[in-house]
């Protein structure tokens, strides 16, 4: 028996650098009737044992695997005996955020992209539009470039407001290059998309707010699909025109996708929307608790696994329109897009994405440290600076742009 | 939190006893020790552990690698190599542990599979009666080792293509693999997405790709 309880190992268990350890160690779980001499090698660590309680509590300071040395009078132990030995492991664990490095990025690679970028567009008298991007930390940590990118427009002429956000993905060698692609090109088609169409398509969305019919209803997707569905398609196509140009697989440009375009009219607010991918895109207002999802995310069944705008299925009409949304509301506290590298810390599954209580969550997190007020010139600094929220696992670029 | 699942099957057969197991030992031990450096790891990484000789145990459970501690690894005096059945008993476990994304549930990345043998399954019929549901599994990567001079790597391929030799059974050899598992492991974190397979970083020098 004694011989058993030689050979076996013994541990505490783990801890973790400067998180509060508490474990009571008695003594005759393991050896019945066996009372506790010393242990020694916990103070180097940061613990203390209290032989009343039987606690070994403190905060763990030294990461590692460390050798306790526990000397414990046995069973039949009598005065002159000599008291026994045992070395028991202690595993404390580092704090994660402080092996994270951040490498800057090479700016001699091919299709450099800054590790972040913000952007403020002001509008005189309307709601403005802030968007902010940071390079996450798995990026960071091997020097990396920045997978995301977004692009912010804003019509003077017409009044359209038009946002995109793309996640490059991950494992995609120049997904940084098809993101960008993607959120240029979308910008440039439906500036002229709405420059061409923009009369007929504001007509006939006049026409729908008055006889929300199905007809009336089709006339505006019929439209909304010439201009976001047809960003899509020729960001979709100018991606496989670099990648034919490069040699390169267009696979390796592979990028997610949200682009909207909104506007006001005297009857209320207008938002058409495109999305492939996962991250989310939804109209919320803090008043009236109103929120809409446009679209769905698209998942699988592992974690990461995604669909992305260079998939040739994406592009086909049938499946282009099925990707369309819009919605015509009297207000909205915020129209916003982001990537997954926010709603997967912010809402953590599908479902939580249309649930109201985790947008008046993320709405109250980001008004601690953003001032929305009309005009702050701040704003897209402050939203980089919301970016840099802690949660563990969750370490991707982030990417949010907000019309509000 | 997004889990990275990671499986571990390690041969404990009678002719692992003595200084093949206790390589592996010290192997698994640096390369845990080495997955704690990494923050990556450190957040997702969940391992578990399943040896095969006669019996087939699964020695831990998946357990996150923060809260894991090495359990002890027994070899039987001598006795075969029930491979296949370790397959069926990992799959049973993949099926229970792993986490599958659902509207109410964030799904794990898909799962990591080590293999180390010294030998040749014993289960042959068994075996290969596996390795159609191992594929139904949907593994991000399946690595597997042969090592000595023993083992047979034949079986394996038929597994995956990724299947590579190690000529002894001493420490140093055991080190260089878990280490590359461990930065395997690492890498498996960051890059499973659009491409259809794991991008692995390149086997270590003493390790051999079976062709």
């Amino acid at each position: 028996m004694e011989a058993q309880i030689e050979n076996k190992r013994w541990n505490f268990p783990n801890g973790k650098v400067n998180q509060e350890y508490c474990y009571e160690f008695d003594i005759s779980k393991f050896m019945p009737e066996a009372v506790v001499e010393t242990i020694d090698g916990l103070e180097e660590v940061g613990l203390t044992f209290d032989p009343e309680t039987k606690q070994i509590a403190g905060t763990p300071n030294v990461p590692g695997e460390h050798k306790i040395k526990l000397t414990y009078k046995p069973k039949d132990w009598a005065e002159g005996k000599p008291v026994l030995e045992k070395e028991i492991g202690l595993i404390i664990n580092p704090d994660p955020r402080s092996l994270w490095n951040d490498i800057p990025t090479d700016e001699t690679i091919d299709y450099f992209k800054p590790d972040s970028d913000t952007r403020f567009i002001k509008v005189m008298s309307k709601k403005d539009m802030a968007a902010a991007s940071k390079r996450g930390r798995s990026h960071a940590h091997e020097g990396k470039a920045r997978d995301d990118d977004f692009s912010l427009h804003f019509d003077k002429e017409t009044g359209w407001y038009i946002m995109v956000v793309a996640d490059g993905a991950g494992s995609a060698k120049f997904s940084r290059e098809g993101s960008k692609i993607a959120c240029r090109t979308a910008i440039d088609v439906c500036k002229e998309q709405l420059l061409s169409l923009g009369d007929n398509f504001e007509r006939e969305i006049q026409l729908f707010d008055k006889e929300k019919s199905q007809e009336k209803r089709n006339d505006v997707g019929k439209i909304l699909y010439e201009i976001a569905g047809n960003a899509a398609f020729k960001a979709h196509k100018n991606i496989e025109k670099e990648a034919r140009q490069k040699g390169n697989p267009v696979k390796d440009y592979s990028t997610t996708f949200i682009l909207s375009i909104s506007k006001k009219f005297n009857y209320g607010w207008f938002v058409g929307a495109f999305w492939v991918g996962d991250g989310g895109i939804g109209i919320y207002d803090k008043d009236t608790q109103y929120l809409k999802i446009l679209g769905e995310p698209d998942g699988g069944e592992f974690a990461g696994q995604t669909r992305f705008l260079t998939m040739p299925e994406i592009i086909q009409p049938a499946e282009i329109y099925r990707r369309l949304r819009f919605d015509i509301v009297p207000d909205f506290t915020a129209l916003v897009l982001m990537t997954d590298g926010i709603t997967d810390p912010k809402f953590e599954t599908d479902a939580n994405l249309s649930r109201i209580e985790k947008w008046n969550d993320l709405w109250a997190d980001l008004c601690n440290e953003v001032d929305f007020t009309n005009d702050n010139e701040q704003v897209a600094d402050q939203l980089l600076k919301w970016l840099d929220f802690w949660s563990q696992g969750n370490h991707d670029d982030r990417t949010i742009a907000i019309l509000f | 939190m997004r889990r990275l699942p990671v499986y571990l099957l390690l041969d404990t057969s009678g002719s692992m006893k003595g200084t093949p197991i206790e390589s592996v030992k010290v192997g698994l031990e640096a390369m845990i020790a080495s997955l704690r450096q990494d923050p990556f790891a450190l957040e997702s990484v969940c391992i578990s552990i399943i040896t095969f000789d006669r019996e087939v145990k699964q020695l831990m459970p998946l357990t996150e690698l923060e809260n894991m501690q090495l359990p002890d690894i027994q070899t039987p005096e001598s006795g075969p190599t029930h491979l296949g059945e370790a397959l069926e008993v990992l799959c049973r476990k993949v099926d229970a542990e792993v986490q599958l994304s659902t509207p109410e549930k964030k799904g794990d990345w898909m799962p990591l599979l080590f293999i180390m043998t010294d030998g040749k399954p014993s289960d042959l019929q068994k075996y290969n009666q596996m390795i159609p549901e191992i594929k139904k599994r949907h593994f991000g990567s399946i690595i597997a080792c042969a090592a000595g001079d023993k083992a047979d790597p034949k079986p394996l391929e038929l597994l995956t293509n990724q299947v590579y030799s190690l000529d002894t059974t001493d420490s140093t050899v055991f080190r260089q693999f878990f280490k590359w598992v461990s930065a395997s492991v690492s890498m498996g974190n960051r890059s499973i997405g659009a491409s259809d397979e794991l991008l692995l970083p390149p086997p270590p020098p003493e390790v051999h790709t079976v062709i």
